[in-house]
């Protein structure tokens, strides 16, 4: 497969220069549609082909200028400048439309089983300047070159039925790889037309959808800039008294079983890690993908039900990582030694490749809460009294005193309650008291 | 600050509508934007600064507890009045905060809408204008904690109160350096259940400093610090939470001269299975005034056992040392040492329930505690709680005695001389097997010793408590209750031996050390 991919992509490579890049995309999945192609003249070298950000441009030693014009990416303004305005940094074609069609050296990708976010759609991008490469990461999330820009715009559907039609655009928050490491910077589309900074985050108090026939009204928290550490940053395990190292920025979701999914690009669909690793952006990648973790997608319409036993719970245990892990984390998927989540230390960890057998109690299995509680949930997780389990409760209320995720969340995810529910009830039963 | 100024001149400049954002940075250390801001405030330190139009060198620079604000100070929206909302302008003076920063709350009673939260501080200070000159309330904010620090070096909170969290008032996460100082943590009305957590809550950090503090309300604990080391706790007021002053999973604490009153139970020590750092140890708790601890217990999780009436509890955790204190009108028991097998009795059940955190060094048992030099009255007038049940009707119904002002469970002792769990030292791993963890049977170093304690009841007090008692509630055998006592004051035949002193607790914070062997080596309390 990878071989014949290669012949068609240096076969086409006068088409990727006349830009004809969505008939090399067809040709990519490797279907009989690329008669044009075979046509062509064969072309002598192997010359990189790179249709995520071949002449995609990239930052340089020059301090960026908000209102510069650029005919791509504004990547001197992404290094070193707060700009007020989304639209300054030029991520997208469409300033209006940070859904589809980014600036050169950006690409659409999506996650197996995403983070919660009241229900809200996303829509990701990773802009990688031109020649810079991404290297694979079997547990962490991919370790992505100093230039990078994780883009993710949230939008609320009006009905979750139907993501493909009217929605409102709420936030669009970008993580930028700087020299220094990374940094967070969220906007808010006040108005369709541009979204501006959002320093001290957004409330929106009467945010409504429809959710399988329900009309869902709730508040909505774009979060302040601040807040992102809370998820996003990994805290020192000090190793002493002289240990003066500082909390570590980091994305959460692009991590190879994350996003070892298929994703229709344009017209051809492939595998989201394939495809990066054909673009020449993502090195390292094993040839044997029967080594990458794959994690199941999971969304709303799946019905659990139906599925296989080991696939259920194989898929609690991813969505408890993706929403849960970026803070209950402790020393795995972060590949600083003694680093942790900034809640490791409450002794729940839920990473997905943490072993579970090895210790349940590091999965919440017949843990006291140790900080706060609840009287009427002795312990995170009880196997097989996924009523009397703390850890779903929080997933289940939205008080503010008990709610998890603590961020992000308003409403409770129903489906999500259920999956979780499900893991609990499933586990080798065990009496707590 | 270069940055901020950057901020602030080039890709702000539409946004001068926004006068609040524009206010801040410029307080932020725009000095040449600062002279005549878009709103009119003056000088980096605003109008009441030493370079501002109202300038004058009085208490306006300076906390009631005598903290001078630096020249560089960033003062958050200081002409705030009582009861405005300053989140969003705190948030913004917050925001990748320099090092070296002070960042000053206005003088007042404000709100805050959302979680605080400031990630890797660098010899940041935040400090408002008194403990009960700025209060912030966060009854109706979003988010648990009030408050949340992570990571961080050398990090000064202080002058000012937190009230109405939602869970946590004022939590630190892995720093190094943390300074809490006449700071207030407060949920008003009745302790109940849904009263906050924790009020002063450092976690997994080193060099920590808390004094001056108040805590009142926590349904958890007023002042907790947890699987962190290096550790000095003075001068604080803990008052009507459940727990008054809780050390839990963490190493080289002094706790001193705090006062502990109205909560459930008074100062705590704790070694919760389960949690990275797994187990804590060398915590000297010495000189304190715990008085009246009696609050019933509305507290969930692990404080949920505490039984009320406990002036002190020592619950699974080894080499503490209790000295000089004076305990007052605490109605079950002054001072109660207990392993873990009293919350969880299925000991055949511990290697797989607790097997993995027993490999990581946790241990059931409680060891080396030298209780000595304290002064006790009026305790236990009316024992409860569900932990103590059996106890309290063993010694008062059926020996007709005054509860134990002094009371050890003894059980994991007896268990482990009796060899019934030798086999657990097959879980140890190698590294807490060699800081001592063990299941053997218990040599002198190991015993719960006690000496010197006085019996300090009046001769009117002494009519309605006629013993104050040393008692031991499973001797050698770990099946049957003993019940055994003795007096506090002389015992004989009861925990009587002593252990060595521990180590005194050393602080270092911004450079300066801090506690008996630094700044307190010349006073009373650590004369003791």
């Amino acid at each position: 497969m990878t071989m014949i991919q290669t012949r068609k992509y240096q076969k086409s490579h006068n088409l990727i220069l006349a830009g004809i890049t969505a008939l090399l995309l067809t040709a990519c999945g490797g279907s009989d549609e690329s008669t044009d192609q075979v046509e062509m003249p064969p072309v002598e070298t192997t010359p990189p082909v790179n249709l995520i950000n071949a002449n995609a441009g990239g930052p340089d030693e020059n301090k960026g200028d908000c209102d510069a014009t650029t005919e791509g990416v504004n990547w001197n303004a992404l290094m070193t400048e707060t700009c007020r305005n989304l639209s300054d940094y030029n991520l997208f074609q469409d300033s209006m439309n940070p859904t589809e069609n980014p600036s050169n050296g950006g690409v659409a990708f999506n996650l197996a089983v995403p983070l919660f976010t009241d229900y809200a759609s996303k829509y990701r991008f990773i802009f990688i300047p031109e020649g810079k490469k991404i290297n694979y990461s079997q547990n962490e999330v991919l370790d992505f070159p100093v230039g990078t820009v994780l883009v993710k715009t949230f939008a609320m559907p009006a009905d979750t039925a139907n993501r493909d039609g009217e929605e409102l655009i709420i936030e669009t928050r970008l993580l930028i790889h700087r020299e220094n490491g990374w940094v967070a910077r969220p906007y808010y589309w006040s108005d369709v037309t541009d979204a501006k900074i959002a320093i001290t985050g957004k409330t929106i108090a009467d945010m409504t959808t429809t959710h399988k026939g329900e009309v869902k009204t709730f508040s909505y928290s774009v979060p302040k800039a601040s807040a992102c550490t809370s998820c996003h940053s990994v805290v020192p395990l000090s190793q002493g008294a002289d240990d003066i190292r500082q909390p570590i920025f980091k994305p959460i979701g692009p991590k190879a079983r994350n996003l070892n999914i298929e994703h229709v690009y344009h017209d051809s669909t492939a595998n989201q890690l394939q495809y990066l690793a054909d673009n020449q952006v993502l090195i390292g990648l094993p040839t044997d993908f029967s080594t990458i973790d794959k994690v199941d997608i999971f969304n709303d319409d799946l019905d659990i039900t139906t599925l296989p036993h080991e696939q259920v719970m194989d898929t609690a245990r991813a969505y408890l990582d993706i929403n849960c892990a970026h803070c209950h984390r402790s020393e795995l998927t972060i590949p600083e030694a003694n680093y942790a989540g900034p809640a490791g230390g409450s002794g729940l960890q839920l990473e997905y490749n943490r072993d579970y057998a090895e210790n349940p109690q590091r999965f919440g299995v017949c843990k006291v809460a140790v900080a706060g509680g609840h009287a009427d949930y002795p312990a995170d997780v009880i196997p097989g009294s996924s009523d009397k389990s703390y850890l779903l409760f929080r997933m289940s209320t939205n008080e503010q005193r008990h709610r998890m995720p603590e961020l992000g969340r308003s409403t409770v995810h129903a489906e999500g309650v259920n999956l979780v529910k499900y893991w609990i009830d499933n586990l080798t039963r065990a009496d707590c008291s | 600050m270069i940055k901020h100024c950057i901020f602030g001149k080039q890709h702000w400049k539409k946004s001068l509508i926004l006068s609040a954002i524009l206010a801040t940075l410029t307080l932020s250390g725009c000095v040449d934007e600062g002279s005549d801001g878009a709103n009119g405030i003056d000088g980096i330190q605003g109008a009441n600064g030493a370079d501002g139009e109202n300038a004058t060198i009085d208490q306006s620079m300076v906390t009631s507890s005598g903290f001078a604000f630096p020249g560089d100070a960033i003062f958050v929206q200081p002409f705030a009045v009582d009861g405005d909302d300053i989140t969003d302008e705190l948030v913004l003076a917050l925001f990748e905060i320099p090092a070296g920063s002070t960042v000053v709350l206005p003088q007042g009673n404000f709100t805050v809408s959302e979680t605080i939260a400031i990630a890797a501080a660098d010899n940041f200070t935040l400090t408002g204008y008194g403990i009960n000159e700025t209060t912030l309330d966060f009854t109706n904010a979003t988010g648990d904690d009030g408050f949340r620090f992570e990571g961080g070096i050398n990090i000064s909170i202080r002058d000012f109160s937190v009230l109405e969290a939602n869970k946590n008032g004022i939590k630190v996460v892995s720093a190094n350096g943390v300074y809490i100082a006449y700071t207030g943590t407060v949920w008003n009305g009745p302790l109940e259940a849904d009263n906050g957590a924790y009020g002063l809550y450092p976690l997994q950090s080193q060099n920590i400093l808390i004094e001056h503090n108040y805590a009142y309300g926590s349904a958890d604990a007023g002042v907790y610090v947890g699987q962190s080391n290096n550790i000095v706790i003075r001068n604080n007021v803990a008052k009507n939470n459940v727990a008054g002053i809780e050390i839990e999973n963490s190493t080289m604490a002094d706790v001193y001269d705090n006062v502990a009153i109205g909560n459930t139970g008074g100062i705590l020590a704790f070694d919760l299975p389960g949690l990275t750092q797994a187990y804590g140890g060398n915590i000297r708790i010495f000189n304190n005034e715990i008085i009246a601890n009696n609050a019933e217990n509305v507290g969930s999780g692990a404080v949920g056992i505490v039984p009320p009436g406990t002036g002190m509890l020592i619950f699974s955790v080894s080499d503490v040392e209790i000295y000089n204190n004076t305990f007052t009108d605490n109605e079950t028991s002054s001072i109660e040492i207990a392993s873990y097998f009293l919350a969880n009795d299925d000991v055949a059940a511990y290697p797989t329930t607790y097997g993995a955190t027993m490999t990581d060094g946790w241990s059931p048992l409680t060891k080396n505690i030298n209780i000595h030099g304290n002064s006790i009255s009026r305790s236990g007038a009316d024992p409860r709680g569900a932990l103590v049940t059996e106890i309290v009707a063993g010694y008062t119904l059926m020996l007709g005695q005054t509860m134990p002002a002094i009371l050890y469970g003894g059980v994991g002792e007896s268990l482990s001389n009796a060899g019934v769990i030798a086999g657990f030292n097959a879980l140890v791993g190698a590294d807490a097997l060699a800081d001592g963890v063990n299941y053997d049977p218990y040599l002198a170093k190991d015993l719960v010793c006690a000496s010197g304690n006085i019996d300090n009841n009046s001769a009117a007090s002494s009519l309605e408590f006629p013993e104050v008692n040393i008692g031991v509630v499973y001797t050698a055998d770990p099946t049957t209750p003993a019940l055994a006592f003795d007096t506090v004051q002389g015992n004989s035949h009861l925990l009587n031996c002593t252990q060595p002193r521990l180590a005194p607790a050393v602080v270092t914070f911004r450079g300066k050390k801090y506690g008996c062997l630094g700044d307190d080596i010349a006073t009373l309390a650590c004369a003791l």
